[in-house]
Formats: C-alpha cells, structure tokens, sequence
C-alpha cells in the first residue's frame, strides 16, 4: 500500500475538467484501489475511480489530499497522479 | 364516412407581445432543457426489465457524448471536449448506476423517476459545496440526467439542423445557445411558455425582427410540431388549429403589414413634424449592442436608453471587465454619431452581479438594487463609471442613473463620477470631462422630488413602465392584478404633467423610455402633456413616426387638457377612443386606445 499527501495548486480546485482527468488516469490502473481523503476535520474519502465521489470533495485550491494506492501497480499509479496534480493537471 | 378524423377546434392563447407582427407557420418544439417526468409504480415482475431499459438508455446516452465529443475535438481542438469527456465519466460511473439501478428495485419506480430522483439528491449534496465554481458544477449532472431522460421517453432532441422552412419555434424557454443556432432565414416566429418582455427569446426576436408572444402557458403541451400555427406578436395572441376564416384574415393582415413595411422603408427619412410644424425626437430603446442594426433600420434620433444589464448577464462572472464595457460603449459611440446614446448604469439586483455573500430578497423590486447597489458596491459602479467616461471620448454619451428616490442619491453618485474623472485625469487617460447626467424619474417619490432632483441633473429620462407599477401598486407580472396596470390612469397621466412641468420649469429636456412612447394613443397624451421627446423599440418607431405626422399638437394638447380632469381611467379611455377620430387622421383609426 502506498499513501502520500498532496496539496491541490491549481487556481479552479478539482473542478469537472481537472477531475475528469484524475478519473481517467485512476481508472487506467484496472488492478489498483485509488481512494483520495481530505487532510482535514471532515477527513471525507472517494474513489479516485468515481467522477461523482471524486467532484463532491469539492477540493478547492490549497486542500490538502492523501492519496492511498493498493494493488499490483501502486507505484507507478502513486507516481503518474502525484505528478498530475503537480503538474496542475495541465492548466496553468 | 370520415367521421373517425378528428375536427379539430380552434384555439386562441394569450401570452406577452415582445415583438410585433403576424406570422404563420408551422411549430418547431424545441425541448425544455429540464424536462418533464412522470412517475409509475411498477409491479415487481417489471423491475428487471425496467433496470435493463435503464441500462440501454445509459449506453446509447454513452454512444451520444462519445459523438459529440468527437465533434467538438475536431471542430474546436481537445481543450474544449473536456466538459462532455466529464459528463461522459458521469454516465459510466458505477456509483450512479448502482444507485439508480437500486432506486428502481426498492421503489417499484420508472427508470425516468429513478434518474431524476437520484440525481436530484446528488444536485442537492452539491449543492451545499461551498465553492461556487465546484458548486455550478451541479447543472453537468443535470445535463446528464436529462440525456438519459430524453432517450428513455424516446423524446431526443430534434437538432435545429432539421429546421424546416417557414417555422415558429415553440417551447417552454429558449436557452441563448439555442437561439444561436437558429438559422434566421427559416425561423418566422417565436412562442414560448415563460418570459417577458426583457427574457432572452424577446431580445432576439426583436433584434432580427421577427414576431415573438412570449408567456404562452402550457404551450408546448397543447401544440405539435408541423401544426400550423399562428401568431400576433402585436397583440400578444397565439392562434392553434386556425379556421379557415381565421387563416385568410391573418394572410391578409401579413400582406398588408408586407406592405406597411415597404412604406416604412420609404418614410423613413421622413422628419417626425406634426401638422403644426413642432419637431419631436424619436428615439431607439436598445438592450443589446447587436441591436444597433434595427436602429438604424428604423432611422432612429439616437439611443435615447441603452440597458446595461445584458452586458453584466453576459459576462461569466456577472462583472463584465473595464475593457468589456469600454469596447461596448465605445461602439454604441461610434454607431449613434452626433445622436448620441444615453446609457444607463446598471439596474441589477446583487445575485445578478454574483456578489459574495448576497442573500435573496424577499422582494428584490423594492429592494437593493439599481442606484442603492451603485452606492454600496462602489467599486463595481467606478468601474462601470470610468469605461463610460472613456467610451465618451469617441462620441456622445450621456449617463442615465436609474432607480432614484432621492436626491442625495443622485449627489453622492456625482462624486464618485468627478472622482472617476480625478482619477483618470491623473493617469492621463482619455475621457470626457463634461458629460452629461440624467435622472430615472420611474418612483413616485422622483416625481414629487422632481424640481429638486432637476436641479442636480442634466435631464430626465421618464420610465413610464415601473412608474405605473409603483405609483398604482400593481405587480404587472401578477396575472390576478395586471389589468390594474393601466396608463390611461388618471393618476399616472398627473404625474406625467409634474414632471413635465418640473422639467419645462427648470429648463432641462425630458425623454420618454417606457413603453406608452411606442403607444400610438398614449402617446397623443404625452404629446399633449408637453412630452417632445420619445424613445421606444425601433420597431415601433414607423408607426409613432406616421403617427406625428398626422395629428396637431394643438389638438392633443387640448385633448390632454381634458383628460387631466377627468376621475377614472375608463373615463379617460373612453374619451380618448371616442376623440381619436376627431383629431382628423384616418391612421388614428388604426391606433386605438390601448
């Protein structure tokens, strides 16, 4: 099991475009379990793999996340969605 | 015998007039975006079946994204799929599926009620995120609920591709990208259930000029596409199933506006003169800046009122930028020339500005809006201030503040305009440093205040519309009430003379804006109350304009003399109709009192 905690930068939050995008790179690791939790009071999980679930965190800019990752390929799944939200999924 | 073929009766409806003239065609129903469903109890022995038609409609709902967002990439580029690629991860998103699939089995419900149900409840979660943009997110899920919907009642939506010639566009309300799309050549005429005078339907129609009747109730639920359809958007009516005497007489009554037409056309440079030789300036009521063709169609004296508002309605934000507003007034400038265009500050409420923290209002017409949001959201009126006063610099523009009840309004909003000027000065930016300010006289305390209020503006603008709403306490949108809404009232024609007389008195112009200016009766009244100066939709401005040319200002002045001393509005009416004919105009005969 792999888990990290990141901070959402990019200036929308994870709004429908930016988890679209999560989304479908969560999903393309068909073996792995991919759930995102708030870093905060309400600790409020979803599966990565789940637009609805993944929208109502209703992450905002500067929400921190921790992403836990279990399966065969943990690794490289932890690796390619850390760097998307790095990466400010592409917008900035 | 054909005895089986249903004789159909016809049927006249009633809806809001936004755009005059007669069309006759056949009804193209665009869908209401949010759709209708009904809800069924299932036996149990129907259930697996229904979550199997569930199944399919999400399929094909799935097959349909998938076009259009292959449409969308290749016409637009990738960035712009983004939405639908969103919407398509909603459709196979397992978590909704299930929960819809489980909607069906425990409440023995149709797979529409169950879509609808359940996304209702997740509209309802998102609906408390605190985040505005993630919050607006909600109308995607709407926007997939009514996909599969469509699909499972076997109602898609026909693409306005498959217009047909000579349509009426029939529907609840028209989204603006719906009305984008038309292809005007095809389009006759536009009904639509809800609305009125200033929805979006009604700006377009009279932008391109064709007859529109909004406010139609049900009328999506009593007309068919490919039914013949009639409409009056003079008169407000809608006619179904029309007679064949009906059919003929509307023919006729569009051949003979074809013909108006054409005499407009020809009259057009004519000056507006009565008979006595006194000029009266015929102005154009313009909402949106794309309208500025219809003015010129129509050879208007100027903009005698620019409505902000549509340029904050459009704007994403509600806030349209400095740069945005400069660029439109700018423009408006240079199409008007020496008329000049007044434009007025924006008359909005705060949800329209999308302001943080502004909470509804039980009763926004009477509330913070207009002038009073001016003043408290000081910002956004500086900067809606500064993009006019560079705007003037090309051209005449004047500016129109709405909504005053008082005259310190009106002084604290002059500060802030020499502020602006200040400012601009010490950046070095050009503006116009002497523009002038004019005054709504649209309350009844504007009306008594109106020789102070005088003192304070350059001149009046009289918004006839809220004026009768406030002055006879009558909600126009209120169908129990609205014929209470009455011009002919003696009390409004009263509070026409004050500020008319106010006006003559201290020596500033007044302009009419409101709609009894485009009122060929009403406006021997304001003619005869000492009014010369009239601004309306430009489509009405041929009418008004043969309208002068044939009375005598003499005459309506003792006409209005007259009716100033009578004590109820239908004695006012009556007199009015029984006297038109007299002031010696066969065109009079047509106008009527109304």
């Amino acid at each position: 099991m792999q888990q990290r905690t990141v901070t959402i930068t990019n200036r929308l939050g994870l709004h429908a475009r930016a988890a679209a995008k999560l989304v479908k790179l969560a999903a393309s690791y068909r073996k792995s379990r991919v759930t995102l939790a708030r870093s905060d009071a309400s600790h409020q999980t979803a599966d990565a793999k789940s637009i609805f679930s993944v929208l109502l965190l209703a992450a905002t800019q500067n929400t921190l996340i921790e992403i836990t990752v279990e399966g065969p390929d943990e690794d490289l799944a932890m690796e390619a969605l850390c760097r998307l939200i790095a990466d400010k999924f592409g917008e900035e | 015998m054909r005895g089986s073929i249903r004789k159909s009766h016809e049927e006249r409806l009633e809806g809001i007039g936004v755009c005059p003239g007669v069309a006759i065609g056949n009804a193209f129903l665009v869908d209401d975006p949010r759709g209708r469903v009904v809800r069924v109890f299932l036996p149990k022995e129907r259930l697996e079946s229904e979550i199997l038609r569930f199944r399919e409609a999400a399929r094909a709902a799935q097959a349909q994204v998938k076009v259009d967002i292959e449409r969308v990439r290749t016409a637009l580029g990738s960035d712009h799929a983004y939405i639908l690629e969103a919407h398509l991860l909603m459709l196979q998103d397992r978590t909704l599926g299930r929960q819809i699939e489980n909607f069906i089995r425990v409440n023995h419900a149709n797979a529409e009620w169950a879509v609808r149900d359940v996304t209702q409840h997740l509209l309802e979660v998102y609906g408390q995120i605190e985040d505005e943009y993630l919050r607006e997110r909600g109308s995607d899920i709407e926007d997939v609920a009514h996909r599969i919907i469509k699909i499972l009642s076997g109602k898609e939506q026909r693409s306005l591709n498959e217009l047909a010639d000579n349509s009426i566009i029939v529907a609840d309300d028209l989204l603006p990208s719906v009305t984008a799309d038309l292809d005007p050549r095809k389009v006759l005429g536009f009904v639509t259930g809800i609305g009125g005078w200033t929805s979006h339907t009604a700006i377009i129609a009279r932008s391109v000029n064709i007859p529109a009747v909004v406010g139609v109730r049900d009328i999506t639920e009593r007309v068919r596409s490919g039914e013949t359809v009639i409409i009056d958007g003079s008169a407000g009516t809608v006619i179904l199933n029309p007679s064949p005497e009906t059919l003929l007489f509307y023919t006729e009554e569009r051949q003979r506006q074809r013909q108006q037409a054409l005499y407009d056309i020809e009259e057009r440079e004519l000056p507006p003169i009565t008979l006595d030789n006194q000029e009266i300036r015929l102005r154009a009521n313009i909402e949106l800046i794309e309208e500025i063709d219809t003015y010129q169609r129509f050879n208007a004296a100027g903009v005698g009122l620019y409505r902000s508002e549509f340029l904050y309605s459009q704007a994403e934000t509600g806030q349209p930028t400095e740069e945005e507003q400069y660029e439109a007034y700018k423009f408006l400038a240079g199409m008007v020339g020496d008329e000049g265009a007044v434009v007025r500050t924006f008359d909005l409420g705060g949800d329209k500005l999308h302001l943080e923290g502004f909470k509804a209002e039980r009763n926004p017409a009477i509330g913070m809006r207009a002038i009073r949001l001016s003043l408290s959201v000081e910002p956004v009126f500086r900067t809606q201030v500064r993009a006019i006063l560079r705007a003037a610099a090309h051209g005449d523009l004047k500016i129109l503040l709405p909504f005053i009840t008082n005259v310190d309004e009106v002084r604290r909003a002059k500060k802030i305009i020499a502020d602006v000027k200040r400012q601009l000065a010490s950046e070095g930016v050009a503006h116009k440093e002497n523009i002038e300010l004019g005054v709504m006289i649209e309350v009844p305390a504007a009306v008594m205040m109106a020789e102070a209020l005088a003192r304070e503006s350059d001149f009046f603008s009289l918004g006839t519309n809220d004026l009768i709403q406030s002055l006879l306490a009558v909600d126009r949108g209120n169908e129990n009430v609205s014929s209470l809404f009455d011009p002919m009232h003696p009390a409004v024609l009263r509070a026409i003379k004050m500020v008319s007389d106010a006006a003559a008195k201290m020596q500033i112009p007044v302009n009419v804006c409101g709609e009894m200016a485009s009122n060929p009766a009403q406006v021997i009244l304001l003619l005869g109350l000492g009014l010369r100066d009239l601004s309306m939709t430009p489509g009405a401005i041929p009418a008004i304009r043969r309208l002068v040319r044939s009375i005598k200002l003499a005459d309506a002045e003792t006409l209005a003399a007259y009716v100033l001393s009578l004590d109820t509005p239908a004695a006012v009416r009556h007199y009015v109709q029984t006297h038109l004919n007299d002031l010696g105009s066969e065109l009079l005969a047509a106008a009527h009192a109304g």
